[in-house]
C-alpha cells in the first residue's frame, strides 16, 4: 500500500504523469471546430429523453444475441484462460497471453470477418480469444496469492491434483468469481461493440439508428443497454451462470455458412506482404516496409501516446472527483443511488458511441476522444475506488466534507486508486484503437483504413505494432506499481 | 529411537540470524513443550523440525492454516487427502461421502464441534478454529505432530481436554506453548528458547512454573 | 505437401458440414452508402423480385462497411452483389471470374457533389473552389467510389496536394446521408458525395438548404453495378447468371427502380471500370 512508501514517491510519479500530459498537450489537436452543432445536438438529447421502444421490432432478438455472445465468449474465455493459467508460469505461454490480449476485440473481429465471415463463430472467439489471455493471467495471480499455509499443512504424499483442488482453489473462490462476474459484464459490453462491424448484437441497432439520426431508437436501446448491465447481478445469480452458458451457443443464430477454404488463403495469402505476394524480392518488401512504417505507423504511434497520456490524467481527474458519488462516507442512499445511476451510464456507454456525440458538438479533434476516454474509464475506476471506500470504517468523530475526503479517505485510497489507473493505462491505448475507426489518426485509424482497402498484410503489421505498444505501455505500469509498491488485488483489476 | 532432529540448525531473516545455531533430538514417545516469551523463535523451530521431516506428520501451525471458504467437513477431511485416490478426493469435495461423513463427525463429537459441521470456516470464532485445525490433525494419519499454540483461543477446561487428546492420541508431539503451567502438566520435557537459542532442557517432573520465569523476563535487545 | 493436407483437411471440414443440397438460396448483399432502413427497404423489394424471377430463395444481408461488402463476396458468402465503382473493382480484382452484369442508367455518367456550409462563404462555382484550402472535410466512408476516390483524384488535381495538407482537417463521415448531416451541422465545413443520395435527400425535404449548399459538381464516371461471382452457374445450375442479368436489366417497377433510385438498369462489363481501377492505383487505394 501507499502507506510504507514515502509519500514523496506517489506524489512525483503523479506529478510526473500529469507534467507529461500537460507537456503534450500542445502536440494534441483539441481545437472546438463545430459552427452549429446545436440542432443536432438538440435532436440527440429530446431522442434521448424520448426513447421509442415501437419502432424496433427486431429488439428482442438484438438483446438475446448480445447475451448470447457475451456468454459463449466469455465462457469459452473462462476455460481456455484457466487451463492456461495452470502453465502461466512458461514464458511463452505468458507471452502468447501478453499478445493476444493486447489486441481490441474489435480488430479480433475485424481479422477473423475475413475468413469465418458473418457466422458466429467471428464474434465469440473475438472475445474468446482476448478474455482467455485475460483470464490465463488474473486466474493465475489470483491463484498465487491465495492462502499459501494450508497446502504446507497437507499430508506428506497429497497428490498434486488434490493439494490444488482443497487447498488453492478453494480460497481463491470467492476471487475468481467475483472476477469473472466483473468480466461478464465486460464482456456484454464488446458483445454489444461487435455490433458495430455487423454482429447481430445490441451495437449493430445503434450504429445505424445512430448513423441515421434516429435518435428516439439510439434513446431505447441505450436505457436497455443500461438496464442489462444494472440488473446483472439481479439476473446473473451463481447457479444460473453455468445454464446461461449452456443454452448460450445455441442462441447465437445461424449467419452466414462458413467457407474454409478461405481460411488458407487467408494465412498463404492476404497476410503475405504485397511484394512477397507478387515476387517482387526482400528489397522491394524493405521499401514496402519502410513506407509503411513512416507514413503510417509513426505518426500513428504517435498520435496514440499523445491521445493516451492526456486521456488517462483526464481520466485520473475524473475519478477522483467521481467516487464521491457513490461512496457512504460523502452521499446520503438517495444520492448514492443517484451516484451509482451516473456512474452505470458513464462505464456502461460504449466509448465510441460517446465519442460519436462529442464529435458532434466539438468537431473533428482529439478532444472527443479525449473526453471520451476520460468519462469511460473515470466511470469505471470511480465506481471501483467508490466501492472500495465502502469497505472503510471511519471513526465516528472524523471530519466531513472535503476535509475528510482530504484526510481521511483520499490518503487511504491513493495506492488502489494509482494501482488502478496504471491498469487501465494499458487499456485506455488498447480503446484508442477504436476511436480511430471515427476518423481520430491513432494506429486504429490506420489499421481501419487498411482493412477498408483490403490490404491486410498492412493490418497486420500496423496490428503487430499496436500490441507491441500495448505490451510495453502495460510492462511499463507494472514497473511503476512495483517502484511504489502497489499492491493489487488481482480481483480487482478492471 | 530419534525421530527428530536438528544438528547446528540455523534460521535467518534476511541478514538477521533468528535462530540457531542450535542442536536437538527427539525420541520416540517424547512429548516436548517449547516454551519461551513470544518471539524468541518457537515457531522458528517448529518450522525448520517440519522441514527435516514431513512425512508420517501432522502440523498445526498457529494461523491453522484452514481453507476459509471450505466448510469445517472439508477441513477436516483435508487430513486424509494422502491416503485416498484423487478421483476419491474430488468426490468427497463437491459432494460429501456418508461414511465419511460419520468418521468426521466422531472426530468432532468430544470436540463440541458437531454442529459447525457444515459451516465455512472463514465464519467460525477463534476457539472454533482451532478445534477445527486440531480435528483435521486428529483425522491426518499421523505418529507425530508439531503444533504451534494449539489451544490459545481456548477456556481452561476444554484446553486442558484438548491438550489430553493430542498427546495421547500421537506418539510424538512438540508443541509451542506460551502457557507454562500447561506445559508442565501435559508434557514430560521442557525445551526453553530464549534469544533463538536453547536456554533450558529439562524434564518437566524437575520443574517448577517459576523456574521457567527466566525464560519471559526482560528480552535483552530487540528481538 | 502442406497445401494438400490443408486442401484434405477443408474437403473433410465441408463434408461434415450440414449440407442443405435442397434449392440453395442466393445471398447477395451491397455496400452500406446511405441509411440503413432505405437500404433495406430497398433490397429487400429486390429479393422479393428476384426471387420470383428466379424461382429460388434469395437473401439479402446487410453489412456494416464496404470492405465487409466485398470481404462476403470474396468469401462466397454471398455470390451477387450492389458495388460502387470502388469496390466493384476491389472485389473482381480478388474474386477471377467474376463480372459487372449490369448498372444503373444514371451510373454511367455518375457525379459527386462537393458540398459546403454558409459560413465557409463559397459560391457554387464551374471550377473547384480555391477557398476550400484550409477548411474542415469530410469524405463519405473510406471505400466510397463518390464520397473518396474522385472527390480525392479532383482535389488532388486542383490543389497538386493531398487531402491532409489541402484542408485543415480530413474526416470520413461513413456514408452519403452523414455526410450531408455533418456539414449541415457544421461539424465539417465542406463535404464530398454521392449526387444521386444528395438530389433525393433534398427532393425528399431532409436537408435544410439554408445552412449547405452544392459548390462544385464533378464531371461524370462510371459508378454503381451489379457483379457476380464467376461460378454461379456451376453453382446454381448452366445459365444462372444469365437469368440474373436479364431480371436485373428487365426491372420495370417504377416502386422498386424508385427506391435506388434509377430510372433502370442497361449492361455492364468490367471494361466500364477501367478508369475508375487506373485512378484507385493512382491514389495507391489498391496494388
Amino acid at each position: 500500500m501507499a502507506s510504507f512508501v514515502p509519500s514523496s514517491v506517489t506524489l512525483r510519479t503523479t506529478l510526473g504523469l500529469v507534467a507529461l500530459a500537460l507537456l503534450l498537450l500542445p502536440f494534441a489537436d483539441i481545437e472546438i471546430t463545430t459552427v452549429a452543432p446545436w440542432r443536432e445536438l438538440g435532436r440527440l438529447l429530446q431522442g434521448l429523453l424520448t426513447p421509442d421502444f415501437t419502432e424496433l421490432d427486431d429488439l428482442g432478438t438484438a438483446l438475446l444475441r448480445t447475451l448470447a455472445f457475451a456468454f459463449t465468449g466469455v465462457a469459452l474465455g473462462v476455460a481456455i484462460g484457466g487451463l492456461l493459467a495452470l502453465v502461466f508460469h512458461h514464458r511463452l505461454v505468458r507471452a502468447g497471453c501478453a499478445f493476444v490480449r493486447a489486441i481490441h476485440e474489435l480488430f479480433w473481429a475485424l481479422i477473423f470477418l475475413q475468413f469465418f465471415g458473418l457466422h458466429p463463430l467471428t464474434g465469440v472467439l473475438a472475445i474468446a480469444l482476448p478474455y482467455a489471455g485475460v483470464f490465463a493471467k488474473v486466474y493465475a495471480e489470483i491463484l498465487d496469492e491465495a492462502d499459501p499455509l494450508p497446502k504446507q499443512v497437507l499430508p506428506a504424499g497429497t497428490g498434486m491434483l488434490s493439494t490444488f483442488l482443497f487447498a488453492r482453489v478453494p480460497d481463491a473462490w470467492p476471487h475468481l468469481v467475483s472476477y469473472t462476474a466483473y468480466r461478464l459484464e465486460c464482456g456484454l459490453r464488446s458483445s454489444a461493440v461487435l455490433g458495430f462491424i455487423g454482429m447481430p448484437t445490441l451495437g449493430f441497432y445503434l450504429q445505424s439508428s445512430f448513423a441515421q439520426g434516429h435518435y428516439s431508437e439510439v434513446g431505447a436501446l441505450l436505457l436497455l443497454f443500461y438496464g442489462l448491465i444494472a440488473t446483472l447481478r439481479l439476473w446473473a445469480r451463481p447457479q444460473l451462470v453455468p445454464l446461461y452458458a449452456v443454452a448460450a451457443p445455441f442462441l447465437l443464430g445461424s449467419g452466414l455458412p462458413i467457407v474454409w477454404g478461405n481460411l488458407t488463403r487467408f494465412f498463404t495469402q492476404d497476410i503475405v506482404p504485397a511484394p512477397l505476394r507478387n515476387g517482387e524480392g526482400w528489397a522491394a518488401l524493405g521499401q514496402w516496409l519502410s513506407d509503411l512504417l513512416l507514413t503510417q505507423a509513426l505518426p500513428g504511434l504517435w498520435t496514440t501516446v499523445v491521445l493516451t497520456q492526456i486521456a488517462l490524467v483526464l481520466t485520473g481527474g475524473l475519478a477522483l472527483i467521481a467516487f464521491p458519488l457513490i461512496s457512504r462516507h460523502f452521499t446520503s442512499r438517495a444520492g448514492g443511488v443517484a451516484g451509482h445511476t451516473l456512474l452505470v451510464v458513464a462505464r456502461s456507454t460504449p466509448e465510441y458511441l460517446l465519442a460519436y456525440v462529442l464529435l458532434q458538438l466539438w468537431g473533428p479533434s482529439m478532444l472527443p476522444a479525449i473526453v471520451a476516454l476520460a468519462i469511460h474509464n473515470g466511470g469505471i475506476i470511480g465506481h471501483l475506488v467508490g466501492r472500495r471506500s465502502n469497505e472503510l470504517t471511519l471513526r465516528p468523530d472524523a471530519s466531513r466534507g472535503m476535509n475528510r475526503y482530504a484526510f481521511e479517505v483520499l490518503p487511504r485510497l491513493y495506492g488502489p486508486f494509482l494501482a488502478l489507473l496504471f491498469y487501465r493505462w494499458e487499456i485506455i491505448m488498447r480503446e484508442t484503437a477504436i476511436l480511430g475507426i471515427l476518423g481520430i489518426a491513432t494506429l486504429g485509424f490506420y489499421v481501419d483504413s487498411a482493412i477498408q482497402e483490403l490490404r491486410f498484410d498492412r493490418a497486420l503489421v500496423l496490428i503487430v505494432i499496436t500490441a507491441l505498444l500495448n505490451i510495453g505501455v502495460d510492462s511499463l505500469a507494472r514497473a511503476l506499481r512495483r517502484r511504489l509498491r502497489l499492491k493489487h488485488a488481482a480481483s480487482s483489476e478492471p | 529411537m530419534t525421530v527428530l532432529s536438528l544438528d547446528a540448525a540455523h534460521a535467518s531473516y534476511g541478514d538477521k540470524q533468528v535462530l540457531g545455531p542450535l542442536t536437538i533430538r527427539v525420541a520416540q514417545g517424547e512429548k516436548v513443550a517449547l516454551v519461551g516469551h513470544s518471539g524468541a523463535g518457537k515457531s522458528t523451530l517448529l518450522g525448520l523440525l517440519f522441514d527435516k521431516r514431513r512425512h508420517d506428520m501432522a502440523l498445526m501451525p498457529q494461523e491453522l492454516g484452514l481453507v476459509q471458504t471450505l466448510s469445517v467437513f472439508h477441513n477436516v477431511y483435508m487430513g486424509r487427502l494422502a491416503n485416498r485416490s484423487t478421483l476419491y478426493n474430488l468426490a468427497n469435495l463437491v459432494r460429501p461421502l456418508r461414511h465419511e461423513v460419520a468418521r468426521v463427525r466422531d472426530i468432532l463429537a468430544p470436540l463440541d464441534m458437531l454442529d459447525k459441521l457444515w459451516a465455512p470456516a472463514g465464519e467460525l470464532s477463534g476457539g472454533q478454529r482451532q478445534r477445527t485445525a486440531v480435528a483435521r490433525a486428529l483425522n491426518q494419519n499421523a505418529k507425530v505432530l508439531l503444533a504451534d499454540e494449539p489451544v490459545s483461543a481456548l477456556d481452561g477446561p476444554r484446553a486442558e481436554a484438548i491438550m489430553l487428546t493430542l498427546t495421547q492420541h500421537f506418539e510424538t508431539t512438540v508443541i509451542a506453548l506460551h502457557d507454562v503451567e500447561l506445559a508442565l502438566r501435559h508434557c514430560d520435557r521442557i525445551v526453553g528458547i530464549k534469544d533463538g537459542g536453547i536456554a533450558l532442557d529439562q524434564p518437566s517432573h524437575r520443574l517448577r512454573a517459576d523456574d521457567l520465569r527466566f525464560l519471559y523476563v526482560a528480552p535483552s535487545a530487540a528481538a | 505437401m502442406l497445401k494438400d493436407k490443408l486442401r484434405h483437411l477443408t474437403l473433410a471440414l465441408l463434408l461434415l458440414a450440414p449440407i442443405a443440397t435442397a434449392a440453395e438460396p442466393l445471398v447477395f448483399t451491397a455496400i452500406p452508402d446511405q441509411d440503413e432502413t432505405r437500404l433495406r427497404e430497398r433490397f429487400e423489394k429486390v429479393a422479393d423480385y428476384l426471387a420470383e424471377e428466379l424461382d429460388r430463395e434469395v437473401r439479402f444481408v446487410p453489412v456494416k462497411s464496404y470492405a465487409a461488402a466485398v470481404t462476403a463476396f470474396r468469401n462466397n458468402q454471398v455470390q451477387l452483389a450492389w458495388f460502387g465503382g470502388l469496390s466493384g473493382v476491389q472485389a473482381r480484382q480478388l474474386v477471377p471470374g467474376s463480372e459487372a452484369l449490369a448498372q444503373g442508367v444514371e451510373d454511367a455518367e455518375f457525379r459527386t457533389y462537393f458540398i459546403a456550409h454558409r459560413s465557409a462563404g463559397l459560391a457554387p462555382s464551374d471550377r473547384l473552389p480555391k477557398g476550400l484550402e484550409g477548411l474542415t472535410f469530410t469524405f463519405g466512408s473510406k471505400g466510397s467510389t463518390s464520397g473518396r476516390l474522385m472527390p480525392e483524384y479532383y482535389l488532388r488535381q486542383r490543389f497538386d496536394a493531398p487531402p491532409s495538407e489541402i484542408f485543415d482537417r480530413v474526416g470520413f463521415s461513413g456514408n452519403h446521408t452523414r455526410t450531408i448531416a455533418l456539414v449541415e451541422s457544421g461539424t465539417y465545413q465542406a463535404g464530398a458525395l454521392n449526387y444521386s443520395v444528395w438530389e433525393s435527400e433534398v427532393e425528399a425535404g431532409r436537408v435544410d438548404t439554408d445552412a449547405v449548399q452544392v459548390i462544385w459538381k464533378t464531371p461524370p464516371y462510371a459508378d454503381y453495378q451489379w457483379t457476380i461471382r464467376g461460378d454461379v452457374d456451376e453453382r446454381f445450375g448452366d445459365g444462372f447468371k444469365r437469368r440474373i442479368r436479364e431480371a436485373l436489366l428487365n426491372m420495370k417497377n417504377p416502386e422498386l427502380l424508385e427506391s435506388f433510385p434509377r430510372e433502370g438498369f442497361i449492361p455492364a462489363s468490367n471494361a466500364d471500370y477501367a478508369t475508375i481501377r487506373e485512378t484507385a492505383q493512382a491514389l495507391d487505394l489498391i496494388d
